[in-house]
């Protein structure tokens, strides 16, 4: 016989927060905290890195211009190249999927959280070296700093050890938080989550998680050799030594092909939920989008050495590239075609996340077309490293990862706030965003395509044919960039003051619309039976047809066994 | 941009190969995605047609842009092949002894080009060549990464530090055609250009002359004051 309690048994409702906001989300190991920091970090960047664009393309204005000397412009582009790739894109896609994924396989978290918080503050340490950096002398070696520019002979201040220290963490961050992305997606799916029933932005999730899994590894090893290279003495691209400069062209174009296929194939997947949410409509040949997506992943990065054309490589080595870059017609053309085919005969709603995914399609459909040149051997030697590279190069990250993202953004910025951004802001935003990225990035193929304009020179001179072409273009950048900046104010605004949005603010068709608007910290109390691609679909017709089933005589119904 | 050599001509055709390839792909897209956003509205009242997809369609679609990927490797292949092929030096070109290209060694060092001619001339900034002869460019760095690229005669290559890389090209007309480095390199990575001066081969072999003269002058004169004494 056990004494009898003290007091009256305590029921309560919850813990009370213990400790300050803040304090909360900075110790927090809960996925859609994280994903949220991610997420507003990457935008924070975003707003940065078009800053550090203006004042280059400020530069390019008029010929032979001196707004900024050449070794402010170098580092400009330098910090750049490592905002928009390490600190804005990848964190972007990561922390939408790290947000989302979760939700949308039904899950209470994450298999891993303590790998996933880690790898979220290594990216805001890779951030912090990056920038600290700016204080004392920040990185002249450009947006891939080839050795031996970035050897200590020719950068002897530890602008490049910054460089590599920060997106060495960055990159380390990232790798972690794919392996729990990868853990959570194989092991917490909710009963009758099966693969062949995975949401598609799911799948790309997976998709994503396991190309950073092969490629991340990959430029850690080769940062590791250009610290070592740098501050120990180390030969591994010291041509007259036993090394090769072009080891680290083959690491860090491996990387950099990967992360570019990796933000397209993240963009595809968030378009994957909102065309066909937007049309009414299931997406079009699911299991062909899904698999061209993988198939992007393993061919895009195969193609690695179609940025070493001009290298000194065989020709064979050159002709792989090509057909694998060649080959990625078929799965980038498959995606196309089921995304448009998935509108043709819906009910198209046109809001603003369906208004940004448009943009996207457009805008990823003008530079991966403009690669096909940089693809084929010959054409290559005249396109690469002039601003027809730019230009392409632009074109497909700035719709995979600003349009596409902004349309996660829109999309599902009300699960994750319980608001809505503001319809009318977006509509201005998105139309003066596409006109600026046009305005902005199109005179650019005419300058490098046409008359050979090089790619990251500080200056260009008088009488080269580029003056005009280069003035429109800085015009134009400054349209992109309000367009940005509208969407950035856009979000800030709606987070306290949007229209309240509901629980399923779309009528969504996967789990995460099931969750409440914020999710609650396990994200669901109960999770309903999955038996299709689209649960939450199910749910409404269940609902709608209740009655129907009542009123069933008998006769009709099954016998129970 | 005008091509002026054999190798230029084939890569303005596939310019344009790829320009219409290109073309083609992105209005497909565009205009399919405008004609659905267009013709499927909410407003017309019509309910979404819940399908799927199909094997057969999607099996079609893949095997159009799959043989559309073929015909431009195809075509890349036997244009990037006609591209490479050093060409034959011309009836007007500068006779050699042996049908071999005329060799120049080009190196790349921060921020300017020097050119060693085979007969011991160099220059710097301006590399001179006969019209109507094949001119190989053996590419080395001396520093870092640098690109070679005269659009108007040859596709661009990298000269890295260790390697040799190569150009060939066989001007057309006498002239000058300019060019700027293509890798950044540093600071002065912008103004790292060069000019090819395309004479006749009297001139040619003026110039080679002329600079030796000049080279072997001005040693002479170095030499001398050192043997007086002075520091040069």
């Amino acid at each position: 016989m056990s004494a009898p309690s003290k007091g009256p048994e305590l029921v309560i409702d919850g813990f009370p927060p213990r400790r300050a906001r803040w304090v909360e989300l900075a110790t927090s190991a809960d996925h859609k905290d994280l994903g949220r920091i991610l997420v507003a970090g990457a935008l924070g960047f975003l707003f940065i890195a078009v800053v550090e664009l203006l004042l280059m393309r400020l530069q390019l204005a008029i010929p032979e211009n001196t707004f900024l000397d050449p070794v402010t412009f170098n580092r400009m582009l330098s910090l750049y190249g490592a905002t928009a790739v390490f600190l804005c894109a990848l964190p972007l896609a990561l922390g939408f999927f790290y947000y989302v994924t979760p939700l949308q396989i039904g899950a209470r978290g994450t298999a891993l959280p303590r790998l996933g918080q880690t790898g979220t503050w290594l990216f805001i340490a890779g951030a912090a070296v990056l920038y600290s950096g700016f204080l004392f002398t920040p990185t002249e070696a450009g947006v891939n700093p080839l050795p031996p520019l970035s050897g200590l002979a020719f950068l002897p201040d530890n602008g490049v050890d910054a460089w590599a220290a920060a997106t060495g963490l960055a990159t380390l961050g990232f790798v972690l938080i794919a392996i729990d992305l990868v853990a959570t997606l194989r092991r917490l799916r909710a009963p009758g989550m099966a693969w062949r029933r995975l949401p598609a932005f799911s799948w790309a999730a997976a998709i994503c998680s396991w190309l950073l899994l092969a490629i991340g590894p990959v430029m850690l090893a080769a940062i590791a050799m250009l610290l070592i290279d740098r501050n120990f003495d180390g030969i591994f691209f010291a041509g007259d030594a036993g090394g090769s400069p072009l080891l680290w062209q083959h690491l860090s174009w491996i990387f950099y092909t990967g992360a570019y296929m990796l933000i397209l194939i993240f963009a595809f997947g968030a378009l994957a939920e909102i065309l066909p949410v937007s049309a009414g409509k299931p997406l079009f040949n699911r299991g062909a989008v899904i698999g061209s997506l993988a198939a992007i992943a393993v061919v895009g990065t195969l193609a690695w050495m179609q940025n070493m054309f001009t290298a000194p490589i065989g020709i064979g080595w050159m002709y792989y590239a090509m057909v694998m870059s060649l080959a990625l017609i078929v799965p980038f053309g498959l995606v196309f075609f089921n995304l448009i085919a998935t509108l043709i005969g819906g009910a198209i709603q046109l809001r603003a996340p369906l208004l940004f995914a448009a943009g996207a399609i457009v805008v990823i459909a003008v530079g991966l077309t403009a690669e096909l040149g940089h693809a084929m051997v010959a054409l290559g030697w005249r396109l690469q490293h002039t601003t027809d590279s730019t230009a392409a190069t632009h074109f497909a990250l700035v719709g995979g990862g600003v349009f596409g993202g902004f349309a996660a953004l829109h999309w599902w910025f009300p699960k994750m706030t319980g608001r809505t951004m503001g319809e009318t802001l977006a509509r201005a935003s998105f139309w003066t965003m596409l006109v600026g990225m046009l305005v902005a990035f199109v005179p650019l193929f005419f300058t490098g395509g046409g008359e050979g304009e090089v790619i990251d020179a500080y200056k260009f001179f008088n009488g080269t044919g580029v003056s005009g072409y280069n003035l429109i273009a800085t015009i134009g950048s400054f349209v992109l960039a309000a367009g940005i900046v509208m969407t950035l104010a856009n979000a800030l605004l709606s987070r306290e003051g949007g229209a309240p949005a509901g629980h399923d603010a779309w009528g969504g068709d996967s789990l995460e619309w099931f969750a409440l608007s914020p999710p609650e910290p396990h994200n669901f109390d109960v999770l309903p039976d999955v038996r299709s691609a689209r649960p939450l679909r199910d749910i409404r017709d269940a609902i709608a047809h209740r009655g129907e089933r009542a009123e069933r005589p008998a006769s009709e119904s099954q016998p129970v066994a | 941009m005008t091509p002026h050599s054999p190798g230029t001509e084939q890569i303005d055709t596939l310019l344009w190969i790829g320009f219409v390839a290109a073309t083609i792909l992105a209005v497909a897209v565009i205009g399919g995605l405008l004609y659905a956003l267009r013709s499927y509205r909410a407003e017309r009242g019509a309910e979404p047609r819940q399908l799927t997809g199909g094997r057969r369609i999607q099996l079609r679609v893949a095997a159009v842009l799959g043989a559309f990927a073929l015909v431009l490797f195809v075509l890349s292949v036997s244009f990037t092949d006609k591209a490479e092929e050093t060409p034959a030096t011309g009836p007007i070109g500068l006779r050699a002894a042996d049908s071999e290209p005329l060799k120049i060694l080009t190196t790349g060092q921060q921020w300017l080009w020097r050119y060693d001619y085979p007969n011991e001339a160099f220059s710097y900034y301006k590399l001179v060549v006969p019209v109507d002869t094949a001119v190989e460019l053996d590419l080395v760095s001396t520093d870092v990464v640098h690109t070679w690229d005269v659009p108007e005669l040859a596709g661009k290559r990298d000269a890295v530090p260790g390697k040799t890389n190569r150009v060939v090209f066989r001007a057309d007309e006498e002239g000058t055609y300019f060019g700027q480095a293509a890798t950044l390199s540093g600071q002065a990575y912008a103004a790292m250009r060069t000019a090819v001066e395309v004479v006749s081969p009297a001139e040619y072999e003026a110039f080679i002359e002329g600079s030796k003269e000049d080279i072997q002058a001005a040693q002479d004169r170095v030499v001398g004051l050192i043997k007086k004494g002075e520091t040069p």
